[in-house]
């Protein structure tokens, strides 16, 4: 029985995935303007929704940057080109590789810096100095163990 | 020495991630700045709403200080922000509506622009027009170069026609008197 409920379950997730897929046909030329389209509406990001492509989005705004994008790419633009278009639009956030400048630097320092800390705590916590033996101690130590017995 | 480092090092990191992560707290994911900022608005070839014989470029917005506000009967949030609008239209603020239908699919256009008319007279009879008309942008082009996300979303528009501010949510008391009513009196008195 819950074998049962679970395929059931199953074929409606399919025919939903399937039916929203199939709800914009977008016709291409030639095979490589097609891999850019779906190239490209896989690494622009929605600028509505947090987090989604505008492949994977329902939002009209996604909707509309898909036509948008299919429109430019039968116009024959390049990927950088119509990477450009949408930046200038909706700025930096819009393109999912982020630009590298001042502020978003950090994002490639930060972990090589932690990186480099470990690396250092690590070889100074190896680099111990070996314990110096304190000659007067040990024989203050070797008589009170003599006067103990 | 050592020790006093052991307890401390931590402790300024923890400090330093706790600050980081409270300032998250309080902005707004949905915040982005424009890239129109100080730039004039994109040209456009637009119908009027209402009377779609009549069209619009951005020469409209040379000589006057203009709120553009992106709206449709269909959007929530702009039916609770439309009488704090006709407020400040009666306070001699000039409101230009534009907008956009969502049925009206470029590819599956299915509703008539009689319909569409018929929508807003109806919406704005119940709430009050703030607008001194309305930019019928019927592809959606226009908010498309102007980078708008949904609706309401406002900017205000200077009177060399250039956008000096974009705010993406309502317009109410709270967000006019922090945002844009300093900017407001600094373009009037231009």
């Amino acid at each position: 029985m819950m074998r049962f409920k679970a395929l059931i379950f199953l074929s409606f997730a399919w025919f939903s995935a399937y039916t929203s897929a199939s709800e914009e046909t977008y016709q291409f030329e030639t095979d490589a303007q097609s891999a850019l389209f779906f190239e490209l509406t896989k690494e622009l990001r929605c600028p509505m929704c947090q987090n989604q492509n505008i492949a994977d989005s329902d939002a009209m705004i996604a909707a509309d940057l898909r036509r948008k994008v299919y429109q430019l790419v039968n116009e024959g633009q390049s990927r950088e080109e119509i990477i450009d278009y949408m930046k200038q639009r909706y700025g930096d956030f819009v393109y999912y590789q982020p630009p590298v400048n001042a502020t978003t630097i950090w994002l490639w320092l930060l972990p090589l810096i932690f990186v480099f800390i470990g690396i250092v705590l690590v070889i100074r916590s190896r680099q111990q100095k070996p314990v110096t033996q304190d000659t007067a101690k040990l024989e203050a130590a070797e008589k009170l163990l003599e006067e103990d017995k | 020495m050592r020790k006093v480092s052991f307890f401390v090092l931590p402790l300024i990191l923890f400090v330093g991630l706790a600050i980081f992560l409270f300032q998250g707290l309080f902005s707004d994911p949905r915040e982005h700045e424009s890239t129109l900022l100080n730039k004039p608005v994109p040209s456009f070839v637009l119908p009027d709403l209402m009377n779609t014989d009549l069209t619009y470029t951005t020469e409209v917005f040379v000589g006057k200080v203009t709120l553009l506000n992106v709206w449709g009967v269909w959007c929530v949030t702009c039916a609770v922000e439309i009488p704090f609008l006709e407020q400040l239209k009666n306070e001699g603020k000039h409101i230009v509506g534009l907008y956009y239908d969502q049925d009206i699919d470029p590819d599956f256009g299915i509703k008539t622009v009689e319909r569409v008319q018929q929508e807003v007279e109806q919406k704005l009879g119940q709430l009050g027009n703030p607008y001194a008309y309305n930019i019928f942008d019927v592809k959606r082009d226009l908010s498309l170069d102007l980078g708008v996300t949904g609706a309401p979303e406002t900017f205000l528009i200077d009177k060399q026609g250039k956008v000096r501010l974009h705010h993406i949510g309502d317009i109410n008391p709270r967000v006019w008197q922090n945002k844009f009513a300093s900017v407001y009196q600094e373009l009037i008195a231009e």
